[in-house]
């Protein structure tokens, strides 16, 4: 059969490079075909969404973020400092985080769709035209967030002026001051040029870019079982593969940045820098929970419980 | 299903029906095609919300009532009037600042729609009152507009930029060149022109007839100062500063001059209204229509069928122009930039082009495809607001899109036209 | 615009659907011009708060794309009704007056059809988009109030195109709409 597959970014960027390894386990392990759909092609993230829950795509690639009109609960992700800040710490989390493994499945099959898997695409950095390394280097700037209620809630609480824009305005916006800063994963500012229109990149650790796989529920549980078991297989090898490739990635965009604008000033904030934006975090929580209610707050405890998991490691 | 479609298309377009409808039924063979059934149409209506819900489409409206305000009170008259104190008396000289006024708004506000009314409604009956005609006045104005897509910032180029790495920064100086070469292009056509059809000249005005003209417009001059110094000076985006544009209009014109009653406001909405929902349905269908082409891979299946992978760098260029130019033909041109440039992208690196060149060559095919019929947006515009039939706001295109087609020829042939300045900035 | 001719509503329709026509007509004109300002309104508070207080209000975005739906869909059932929707009329221009007559019925019927047909499906679309639930992230109202207008100005359009099938079958003249007759000279 030819199954449909669409996701948010661009095929040579994290989840194009992730959904392209997944075609090709499919179709060399099977007669299926897999025909891919990058950012754009068939619409916003909210339409390719719809159009999984309805069927026409058999698998859509979205981030929580996006999700959080449709499923409150995904916008977990967007609360500062939750996430482990290093490379085995997130890795250990997303392969055995019951939050992730059991409770969103939960939830995401009530709307239609079954949680493949979820995978973190790179830390988000902070580019502005001004270094800053405290809450009070930001009073006053405008940074770009994507439209959600929590990521407003964060910025605010560090101190920023957050100023929500359609991400096809930002290039220009930041070229012409609208906007001073705009946080991305670090593998995005590289691929969408945010460093040409920005000069200090700061590493404040407060997320790491999560996204998600999906099916279509209908499609999938009617698949026989060696189909699904195959699903599974390809989706475990695109994930084994992102992790690899993750791990160098923010190096090599890092690289790239560095050899397309070498006075691009590199910032990473120490942990006692961190601290005041830590402490922000608690804010935003308690804004998490007002908006999700008790799901949220149970769901917010096994996330915790993982973690800690998590940091044993 | 492609060849049914379009079909489908020509054919109630020739009959007359309206032009939503020959999108839409075109659209409705390829989900039938796709689904088999009626059961998945729903997404037709999706695909109409998400071709309606860029925030920049705000910047029509906005620009549409601004200009209306403007050229029915006194604002448009009096720079008019500046503008040709100086240059009556030149030899097509109002077809070239026509010419040159499309370009340069279209290139600060980013919406070359907006473009075609705010600067072609006031200009365009000047110009029919000078002597020149109407079908050459309506594809001028529709074809300087979409210079704009060149000239920084352009929404292709960013989207390009996204789609196939490149830096946006080169992009946007590489079509600096280019831009200014068609417009050079035109203000020579429009010369050539003037003179053939001997339009005649004002009297040379003398300096203090300028300096009056300069003193009435000392208030409407504002409007440039906001476009510009708004926009490039980083105060407004091009939406914000086309609804500044829409406050300034309206002190000036109801305050200042006292040209306009405030029932004329409502009118003015109200029409401003009709127009973007005239143009707006269509970009709603026309999104409709991109998205089944999208979705059952149409270019895909057409471009694998063309063996381009023995090309040279030149034949690789002139496939990408034909096809960029035919789906703009057609298809809304960011989704064109979004399908095909990945298709395009091994065939690109394996010929070994500069991806800065492939990026101005396609915004120039862009650019052609907005302006050309059978679909294009400010062809719909141009309609929707002067009101001549469809027949007549094209019939003056041809020579355009063949000095369009000469530019590309040229870029292809001397990809310096674009690359010279970005060589300099980034060498 | 031109109004109609006392002769002309002689043609048409009994008294009661006459009034509610007009009165629909006023309706449409009024969410066209109110939306219009209102969305020049929206933009400029923004700027103004932004230069003023530092302030980005961040609802701005999601109210302009509830008025682009609103003028978009109210203005596609005006523009009929004035017989405005773009078309290319070449060929068309070239038949004899009653030639044109039967294809301007045709094209209408045909028109009214496939907008009774949108009608239906972005009522099934309106509906499944009520059913997940989905909100405006900013707003946090319901994603589907934003959608009434579309089946509403789909079925006053699909209206609007059946009477102008019966006014060309009627009458002796090309109509393009309910009330504009065939020609552009009608400024
Ligand atoms: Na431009
Ligand atoms: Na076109």
């Amino acid at each position: 059969a030819t199954w449909r597959y669409a996701f948010e970014e661009a095929l040579t960027d994290v989840q194009g490079v992730y959904a392209s390894k997944f075609k090709e386990h499919i179709e060399a392990n099977s007669d299926h075909t897999v025909q891919l759909f990058p950012y754009g092609t068939l619409g916003e993230s909210a339409d390719i969404m719809e159009q999984a829950q309805a069927g026409l795509l058999q698998f859509v690639d979205q981030s929580p973020g996006f999700t959080g009109s449709l499923i409150p609960e995904a916008q977990i992700f967007f609360i500062p400092y939750l996430l482990p800040e290093t490379h085995d710490g997130l890795e250990y989390f997303f392969r055995n985080s019951k939050a992730i493994n059991e409770a969103f499945k939960s939830i995401y099959a009530q709307h239609g769709l079954e949680l493949l898997k979820m995978f973190p695409e790179g830390e988000v950095v902070i580019t502005t035209q001004e270094a800053f390394d405290s809450p009070a280097g930001l009073d006053g700037v405008k940074i770009r967030v994507m439209t959600n209620p929590l990521l407003v809630e964060s910025y605010k609480a560090f101190g920023a002026t957050p100023t929500p824009l359609p991400w096809g305005e930002v290039y220009g916006g930041l070229q012409t001051n609208i906007i001073q800063g705009q946080e991305n994963p670090l593998f995005w500012v590289e691929s969408a040029k945010m460093y040409e229109v920005t000069d200090v990149m700061t590493f404040t650790g407060h997320n790491n870019f999560t996204t998600a796989v999906m099916a279509n529920k209908r499609f999938f549980d009617r698949l026989p079982e060696q189909d699904q078991q195959l699903v599974q297989d390809a989706m475990q090898a695109a994930f084994d593969h992102i992790m690899v490739y993750q791990k160098g990635l923010s190096e090599r965009s890092l690289e790239k940045i560095l050899e397309q604008k070498p006075d691009m000033k590199i910032v990473r904030l120490t942990e006692e820098q961190r601290q005041p934006f830590r402490a922000a975090a608690e804010e935003v929580e308690a804004k998490f929970i007002e908006m999700t209610g008790d799901p949220g707050r149970q769901l917010l405890q096994q996330f915790k419980q993982d973690l800690n998991a998590a940091k044993a490691q | 299903m492609t060849a049914l479609m379009v079909g489908t298309m020509i054919v109630l377009l020739l009959l007359g029906f309206p032009m939503m409808v020959t999108l839409i039924v075109a659209a409705f063979i390829g989900f039938l095609a796709m689904f088999g059934g009626v059961d998945q149409m729903d997404f037709m209506i999706q695909q109409f919300m998400a071709g309606i819900r860029p925030a920049s489409l705000v910047a029509v409206p906005m620009f549409i009532l601004a200009a209306d305000i403007m050229t029915r009170g006194h604002s448009a008259d009096r720079l008019i009037e500046m503008v040709m104190k100086f240059i009556g008396h030149v030899r097509g000289g109002l077809a070239i600042s026509t010419a040159t006024a499309c370009t340069l708004f279209g290139a600060v506000s980013g919406s070359t729609q907006a473009t075609v009314v705010a600067v072609g409604s006031p200009l365009r009956p000047k110009m029919l009152k000078a002597g020149y005609k109407d079908s050459f006045v309506l594809a001028l104005i529709i074809n300087a507009s979409d210079i704009a897509f060149l000239i920084p910032p352009s929404i292709g180029m960013i989207i390009y930029g996204v789609v196939s790495n490149t830096s946006i920064s080169e992009l946007f100086i590489a079509g600096v060149g280019p831009g200014f070469l068609i417009l050079g292009m035109f203000a020579l056509y429009s010369y050539v022109y003037a003179r053939i059809h001997q339009v005649p000249t004002e009297a040379r005005a003398s300096w203090p007839e300028r300096w009056r003209a300069v003193r009435r417009a000392i208030w409407p001059l504002g409007f440039p100062v906001i476009i510009v110094g708004g926009i490039y000076g980083g105060v407004f985006s091009p939406t914000e500063a086309a609804a500044v544009c829409v406050l300034y209009a309206v002190i000036l014109e109801f305050i200042v001059f006292r040209a306009l009653k405030p029932v004329d406001l409502y009118t003015i909405a109200k029409s401003t209204g009709l127009i973007t929902a005239v143009v707006f349905i269509l970009v709603a269908a026309g999104a409709a229509f991109s998205w089944i082409i999208s979705f059952a891979q149409i270019p895909q299946a057409i471009l694998a069928s063309l063996g381009l992978a023995e090309a040279g760098p030149t034949g690789v260029l002139i496939a990408i122009s034909v096809a960029f130019f035919i789906g703009c033909m057609f298809v809304d041109p960011i989704v064109v930039i979004l399908v095909l440039v990945p298709i395009f992208a091994p065939v690109v690196e394996s010929a070994g082009l500069d991806p800065v060149l492939v990026g101005v060559l396609i915004t120039l095919q862009v650019a052609i495809g907005s302006a050309t019929p059978p679909f294009g947006c400010d062809i719909f515009t141009a309609i929707a607001i002067f009101r001549r039939p469809y027949m007549e706001v094209i019939r003056g295109t041809p020579p355009f899109v063949l000095m369009l087609i000469l530019a590309a020829v040229l870029l292809i042939m001397f990809p310096q036209i674009a690359l010279f300045l970005r060589d300099l900035a980034f060498a | 615009m031109s109004e109609q001719r006392p002769s002309d509503r002689a043609l048409q329709l009994p008294a009661p659907l006459v009034w509610l026509d007009r009165w629909l007509g006023r309706a449409e004109a009024l969410i066209l011009g109110g939306g219009v300002l209102l969305m020049a309104l929206n933009t400029v508070a923004n700027v103004v708060g932004r230069f003023l207080f530092q302030y980005s209000f961040f609802f701005t975005e999601e109210v302009n794309r509830i008025l682009i739906v609103m003028i978009t869909f109210a203005g596609v059932g005006y523009a009929a009704r004035h017989g405005r929707h773009i078309r290319m009329s070449a060929l068309f221009d070239t038949l004899p007056l009653t030639g044109r007559r039967w294809l301007m019925a045709f094209i209408a019927l045909g028109t009214a059809l496939v907008m009774f047909a949108l009608t239906w499906f972005s009522l099934r679309y309106i509906g499944s988009v009520a059913d997940s639930g989905r909100v405006l992230p900013a707003l946090q109202i319901p994603v589907w109030w934003i959608f009434v207008w579309v089946p509403l100005g789909l079925a006053v359009t699909g209206i609007q195109y059946l009477m102008t099938v019966f006014k060309n079958l009627a009458g002796h003249d090309v109509y393009l709409s309910t009330q504009v007759k065939d020609g552009y000279d009608d400024r």
